[in-house]
């Protein structure tokens, strides 16, 4: 795939901004976890806000809020909306 | 009552749902709360009396999947599959449909009867998400029942379609996969048919794609050829997908459920800025959050101390008539003393526990029921990842601030052995609200409010040495923070009642026995004269090396009982509890300090025993005992330059 400069980590997003998951760059029940929690490739996610000093972010997927800890948003590739 | 018209029917759903309220308003005081055998973790059961039936309710524990990561997922599931409910009610949260549906369909994989109860459909309205339930039911072929349960509507037009539906069963609708992956199953459900397994085959088959451990095990050990056949469509399946299999089917599974939620509900755009939504945005700020964490924290302790000793001081006054009573009735003679230490015991545990427990208890909940304690865990999170562990430890830290054994217990949030470990040590060393009695009725206040929070502060300063110390020690990855953020909800009066009430209940049955005994054995042992032969094996450690009266060894002993002993069997011992009389500051602190930390209470040591094994739970308490002991003596020694 071409490297889109509108491809970009979860944890890259400004808060308030919205993006389509791509991918999830983890192992097996990593990615399936997320996925029992509707956290799929195509899944809209949009960041609402994140604590300081590389905290966890807070995400509303679907209508309903999830925290999602720094390390593991970096493992979600989304394609800026 | 005839025995068809028995039913039992299991209530199953995820966390915050409102599975409890319902099962509470099903069952109210007939419910019976246990263990699972084996386990402990909490069975909840109950009897509703509706009409002509006896109905059996049995809660399930709040789970998000019916995969085995968890003890409480494997429970669940064996439990629906071995005793066939004549019913599974599934509650379900209408304002987080999607990721509740999820869930709905791994039920409905199991082939047995769902009825699904749309909780909280007045707030999904207050949102703007207008459900359409009819359709719902037509898609899932299972009966679905908007409700509220804190209101208790919908509530009984559940009972009355769990009693439809076991007169005349219905058919069950299967939700389908891909066709990819239907191939798949269709051919492992032909080959499961020779084998004797207690579950629906297509489960089997799906179970099997998805590695499910258990199930591989279970199967395996029947037929091993099946597992080649199993491997094969594995790899197909990835090879098509370019994923494991195990994540192309939850993949299709969740997006069957947002296809289903696009069919059915309608969301209003440009509602209004609620003000729960200001006030989410103000408490998980960057800045703000934390002060305003902050604020909270400080004035719940704030409040349990001034209450705790308006309080506490306020029947010191009653209780000293009390004595005055007694004694100008029965005189001192010796069964007259031990009668009197026996109720005098418990005047104690009432005077100096009971009125900081209340409060704090009070205030535990109403953060709890508000939805409060997820906020505390998404600001905590970078915090907790430095003791190697993550945010949600947390909740199990504030839980552990009441009492360390529900602490302890809920350490089984975290997903990984390791860090329900690192997790349940680190609780034990939280002050519960045993110690705080000690650390507020002594420190708080003779030596001065500002040293209590001190010994707080040097706590959590404390913890956090001990949580990065064992990160590094107990190996393993630290797993991530995945948290469901509730909404804000107004407290609910008759919950929170009901909890600190059930708080207190079990406060005054576990403490008010163990009080007494241990109350007449002091007062026993004092009366016969052995008290300095005890007291003396320890001095070399109470008085020689923490200065401390040599009445404290004894104390200590029995403190590992309950913490508040400490104190309780002092004020008993000496008839008053104005510990001035035999306690300078520097001790007060010594002796609080050592409280703290020099062992789990016993309760909390046989939960860490259950959990983690004997091995482990000694090497606690040993690590704990000396540590403590040195600690407090060099709190002691540099005391003695500020006194």
């Amino acid at each position: 795939m071409n490297a889109k400069k509108d491809l970009v980590s979860l944890v890259d997003l400004n808060d308030g901004q919205t993006g389509t998951i791509l991918s999830i760059v983890g192992g097996r029940i990593l990615t399936k976890r997320l996925a029992d929690l509707g956290l799929t490739s195509g899944t809209e996610i949009k960041v609402i806000g994140r604590t300081l000093f590389s905290g966890p972010l807070q995400i509303e997927v679907s209508g309903s809020r999830l925290v999602l800890g720094r390390g593991l948003a970096a493992k979600i590739i989304v394609e800026i909306k | 009552m005839t025995e068809n018209k028995k039913i039992n029917i299991v209530l199953a759903g995820q966390g915050n749902a409102g599975k409890s309220t319902i099962f509470n308003y099903f069952t109210g005081l007939h419910q019976h709360i246990g263990n699972w055998a084996g386990k402990t973790i909490e069975k909840r059961e109950g009897t509703l009396f509706y009409k002509d039936y006896t109905i059996d309710v049995l809660d399930l524990p709040g789970i998000y999947s019916l995969t085995t990561y968890s003890e409480e997922e494997l429970i669940s599931r064996e439990y629906i599959i071995h005793h066939q409910p004549d019913c599974v009610i599934n509650i379900v949260d209408s304002t987080n449909l999607e990721r509740n549906l999820i869930f709905t369909i791994q039920l409905l994989e199991l082939e047995c009867p769902v009825i699904l109860a749309l909780n909280m459909i007045d707030l999904a309205k207050k949102k703007g998400i207008t459900i359409d339930f009819q359709k719902l039911q037509n898609i899932l072929n299972v009966p679905v029942i908007p409700t509220v349960a804190s209101h208790g509507s919908g509530l009984t037009d559940i009972i009355d379609k769990v009693i439809e539906l076991k007169e005349k069963k219905k058919d069950l609708n299967t939700i389908r996969y891909g066709k990819e992956i239907e191939n798949c199953i269709d051919i492992l459900s032909v080959k499961l048919q020779m084998i004797d397994l207690p579950y629906p085959k297509r489960w089997i088959a799906i179970k099997l794609l998805e590695k499910d451990n258990e199930l591989i095990k279970a199967v395996w050990e029947k037929d091993s050829g099946i597992e080649e056949t199993t491997r094969k469509l594995e790899k197909n399946l990835e090879e098509i997908h370019g994923h494991d299999s195990s994540i192309v089917i939850a993949d299709e599974r969740s997006q069957s459920a947002s296809r289903i939620v696009r069919k059915i509900v309608r969301i209003l755009p440009g509602r209004n800025i609620s003000l729960n939504d200001r006030l989410e945005a103000l408490t998980t700020h960057k800045f703000i959050g934390y002060i305003f964490m902050l604020f909270i924290l400080g004035g719940m302790f704030l409040t349990v101390f001034k209450f705790g000793n308006w309080f506490s001081a306020w029947l010191e006054t009653v209780f000293s008539d009390w004595h005055n009573l007694w004694t100008g009735s029965l005189g001192t003679a010796f069964l007259a003393s031990m009668g009197w230490s026996a109720i005098e015991s418990v005047l104690a545990l009432i005077q100096i526990a009971l009125p900081f427990i209340l409060p704090f208890y009070i205030i535990l909940y109403i953060l709890e029921d508000w939805g409060y304690i997820a906020r505390i865990s998404f600001l905590m999170d970078n915090l907790m990842h430095k003791m190697g562990i993550h945010g949600k430890g947390c909740i199990s830290f504030i839980i552990g601030l009441g009492c360390n054994v529900p602490g302890c217990l809920s350490c089984r949030i975290m997903e990984s052995r390791r860090e329900r470990f690192i997790t349940a040590v680190l609780v034990t060393l939280v002050p519960c609200s045993a110690v705080s009695v000690i650390v507020f009725g002594l420190v708080g206040k003779y030596v001065g409010l500002l040293w209590a929070l001190g010994l707080y502060l040097f706590a959590m300063v404390l913890i956090f040495l001990a949580g990065r110390i064992s990160s590094r020690f107990i190996i393993g990855e630290p797993v991530e923070l995945i948290m469901p953020m509730p909404d804000y909800k107004t407290p609910h009066f008759k919950t929170i009642a009901t909890q600190t009430g059930l708080a207190l209940k079990e406060f005054v049955f576990i403490a008010a026995p163990l009080v007494i005994i241990s109350g007449v054995v002091i007062q026993g042992i004092n009366l016969a004269g052995w008290m300095p032969a005890i007291s003396g094996v320890l001095s070399p450690v109470t008085e020689t090396w923490l200065g401390l009266p040599p009445i404290t060894g004894i104390l200590l002993i029995f403190g590992i009982l309950r913490k508040e002993l400490i104190l309780v069997m002092l004020a008993a011992y000496l008839g008053t509890s104005a510990f001035s009389e035999v306690l300078n500051h520097q001790q007060m602190i010594t002796l609080a300090v050592l409280s703290m930390f020099y062992i789990p209470c016993i309760a909390t040591i046989s939960v860490l025993w259950n959990d983690f094994g004997w091995k482990k739970a000694l090497v606690v308490c040993i690590l704990e005992i000396l540590f403590a002991i040195f600690l407090a003596g060099i709190v002691k020694r540099i005391l003695d330059f500020v006194f």
